[in-house]
């Protein structure tokens, strides 16, 4: 009998390693499609409003057991040279906000005045995301031509791209003024992780589908001609692109449980399947046929950052090495999926051993799915420090926590090279040069095993016994890491074991963990620290979501399969 | 208008932090902030008056000089952040003793949420008691007792007892008034810890890179 624990935290919560995640069944946009169909949620669109220049508004609605949602889509006529991914923009080709119910006249013109603005406006308990999306240029301008010219535009080009907006922020959780997640995380639709935030996006790609046919048609008109409608096979490939910088790396550093919350869903599940002791023949053709599908995404999967571009390599190798693994590979021994994992840990590079933990989820809803119950977190109970801990508890916490961050010799330049900074600019997140640039007073708490070695540098000459609030009463600017400490003690994958600050650090791996969470594909990172994605691209519409089609749409079909 | 709680504890964060808290002290406060003003009461208020009067004054001069007998700080007076925190550290010790005493406390009422994070911890309610005021709570409710006294910027003595007995609790609320007024002198604390904009950071911060309009 197999008795395969957990994966050791010291091995997961590495940058490398968590820069190399796939999407998985767990991801919060399969969550969300999955209970959508399962529930019979239905959709509506009420308005749509939108003139020949592509200005306007409309409302997207979605009922589901017990209450209904409406994406209130605006529409603008953008100057290009206004168009930017940055934070720092101030203008948009979309604006949207996820409404709590369905709106009325009064809401639409309140929101009108608001949701184009952003930052700049404000919201109420009422809205409860507000997001912003720009087109794709490249991809925009030749579906419209191509369908104004009653023609179907180029899957080269679908391909190559992947979506015709991009969002470039998706707020939740009270920003501007919208509802806090406490008003709503006890909807069971909401209990999982940033499901308003994917609600909205699903329906966002629904909107730009419609749009882009709207701006195609009303081009025919003028010209005298009839337009093409989207092929619904070509519709389908097409996602939502999202841009994302820096914001979110602080994320997973602000919300250790959170995150912990999250890889200890996907471990276990991973856990689950290594101790399976046999396989069924329907589980491995499954897992076969999805690893097939799988092949065509990866294929398809661009990018021209020097980092990725070696990964995809090595990925794409990962993928033969496999496959020819796999030509022999006897399903029927014992503990198939645990001797499989193995060979992958010893011949694979990280991000094939990531992409095939994933992909061994995959067969197996029954066992894994009511993991995601658990993939939130109540942070208050943590909050508070305990400070009857012992000085001795809190040292052997950091020893086991941080134990490559005491070993670090932080005098060096090189180790801590970077700091992470807020920008008077609307707060935009910012990571700049320690030596070289103004930066350190400004500098945020975001650097834990540096601050843990200082930590336990200072506790040097204190006694083991003495309790840690009257080290606290004398040192509090140590509060902040002995909470962290003490949480991470409790929840062992929530601190990333590597230095956040150093010359070579990569924040778009913080970013890429945090995406294929949330189920995104196509990682094309754009720099160190902005990378673009893709979101539910291969995900059937609102009208064509069905039980059948709800799971595992991530995987292209396998008319797309290479040969 | 109303604000989300999320936006008045990011912001008290950033205020508390910016008026020379440290990161650990500035997390308290703006859980604090929150949780009084999911409670209606002005904790966005309060917590600007402390700032200003402590602004960019050692912690170390209006913390408790020891955890022992009868609390005090050697400037005369008691930060509520910082004799707070240290009253949630201090939780089990506090229901050992039945009750622990702080000399001349400023706005005392910013004291009580630490008292929420102890209840929660010893799963007992907790009160603080000063001249005209009681409040009392177990950590997810809140009874007041008191009306000016409450808002007072100054308590010669904070009694704070545990076990103690919830009479007439109030449920939180999910939204918060905050006067204008209020909300930007909190931002003004809260700016001094975002860098200026410079072309160099904008460039190089946010990681330029490739175009992000194709």
């Amino acid at each position: 009998m197999n008795d395969i624990a957990l994966r050791h935290p010291d091995t997961v919560m590495r940058l490398a390693r968590l820069g190399s995640f796939h999407q998985s069944r767990l991801s919060f946009m399969r969550v969300l499609t999955r209970r959508l169909a399962r529930e019979g949620w239905t959709f509506e669109r009420t308005a749509f409003e939108i003139d020949d220049f592509g200005v306007g508004h409309a409302v997207y609605t979605t009922h589901g057991p017990d209450r209904s949602y409406s994406l209130v889509a605006f529409a603008h006529d953008l100057p290009p040279e206004s168009r930017s991914d940055r934070v720092i923009a101030e203008a948009w080709d979309t604006t949207f906000t996820l409404f709590d119910g369905i709106p009325d006249a009064g809401d639409i013109e309140r929101l009108s005045k608001n949701i184009p603005l952003q930052e700049a406006g404000r919201v109420t308990s009422r809205e409860l995301s507000v997001s912003r999306a720009n087109r794709s240029v490249r991809l925009w301008d030749h579906v419209v031509a191509q369908l104004a010219a009653g023609a179907q535009p180029s899957v080269d080009q679908i391909n190559a791209v992947g979506y015709l907006m991009r969002t470039t922020a998706v707020y939740g959780s009270g920003k501007l003024g919208a509802a806090d997640r406490e008003m709503i995380a006890g909807r069971p639709e909401f209990r999982a992780p940033f499901q308003v935030e994917m609600l909205s996006v699903f329906l966002t790609r629904w909107f730009v589908r419609d749009l882009v046919q709207h701006m195609a048609d009303t081009r025919a008109k003028q010209a005298g001609k009839t337009p093409a409608r989207l092929d619904p096979e070509i519709a389908r490939k097409l996602g939502i692109g999202n841009s994302t910088g820096l914001g979110m790396a602080p994320f997973l550093l602000n919300h250790p449980l959170l995150f912990n919350n999250w890889v200890t869903a996907r471990e276990e599940a991973l856990r689950i399947v290594r101790n399976m002791p046999t396989a069924s023949a329907e589980a491995v053709a499954l897992f076969k046929s999805l690893m097939r599908r799988s092949q065509a995404a990866i294929q398809n999967w661009q990018s021209e950052h020097p980092v990725q571009v070696e990964r995809l390599a090595q990925l794409r190798a990962d993928v033969t090495a496999l496959e020819g693994h796999l030509a022999d590979y006897d399903f029927s021994a014992n503990d198939p999926w645990d001797t499989l994992f193995r060979w992958a840990e010893a011949n694979l590079t990280l991000e094939g051993q990531e992409w095939l933990a994933s992909l061994m989820l995959e067969p197996y809803c029954a066992e894994i799915d009511a993991l995601v119950e658990d993939m939130a977190a109540d942070t208050s109970a943590s909050f508070r420090i305990a400070g009857a801990t012992t000085i001795g508890e809190i040292r052997a916490l950091i020893v086991d926590i941080y134990g490559w961050a005491i070993e670090t010799d932080w005098a060096m330049p090189e180790n801590k090279a970077r700091a992470w900074y807020v920008s008077e600019e609307k707060l935009e997140p910012r990571l700049g040069e320690r030596f070289e640039e103004p930066i350190e007073e400004y500098e945020q708490p975001l650097a834990p095993g540096r601050d843990a070695a200082v930590l336990y540098e200072a506790l040097t000459h204190w006694p083991d016994d003495t309790q840690i609030a009257e080290f606290l009463l004398r040192h509090p600017r140590h509060r902040h890491t002995v909470r962290r400490v003490q949480i991470v003690g409790r929840a062992p994958y929530g601190e990333i074991r590597d230095n956040t600050i150093s010359s070579t650090i990569l924040p778009i791996d913080m970013l890429r963990c945090k995406l294929a969470f949330f189920g995104a594909t196509q990682f094309d990172p754009r720099s160190d620290r902005w990378v673009r994605i893709c979101m539910y691209g291969n995900a059937p519409y609102p009208d064509e979501l069905t039980t059948d089609t709800a799971d595992f749409w991530v995987y292209p079909p396998e008319t797309e399969v290479p040969a | 208008m109303t604000h989300s709680l999320n936006e008045i504890e990011a912001l008290s964060k950033r205020a508390a932090r910016g008026s020379g808290l440290s990161w650990g002290l500035a997390e308290e406060a703006a859980k604090g902030t929150r949780w009084l003003a999911s409670f209606g009461l002005p904790g966005p208020e309060l917590l600007a008056d402390l700032l200003e009067l402590n602004d960019r004054r050692a912690e170390i001069d209006v913390s408790p000089m020891s955890l022992d007998g009868v609390w005090a700080a050697p400037a005369g007076r008691m930060s509520p952040l910082i004799s707070g925190a240290s009253l949630s550290d201090c939780a089990g010790r506090l229901l050992a003793l039945g009750q622990i005493q702080l000399q001349s406390v400023s706005y005392p009422l910013l004291l009580v949420p630490f008292l929420g994070g102890a209840a929660l911890r010893l799963k007992q309610p907790v009160s603080a008691a000063w001249e005209g005021a009681r409040l009392t709570t177990d950590g997810h409710q809140l009874c007041v007792q008191g009306d000016d006294a409450l808002l007072t910027n100054h308590a010669t003595l904070v009694t704070v007892s545990a076990p103690a007995q919830m009479l007439g609790p109030k449920e939180p609320v999910m939204r918060a008034q905050v006067s204008p007024e209020s909300w930007a002198r909190l931002s003004g604390f809260a700016h001094r810890t975002f860098a200026p904009a410079t072309e160099e950071s904008r460039m190089r911060g946010a990681g330029a890179g490739l175009s992000d309009n194709d």
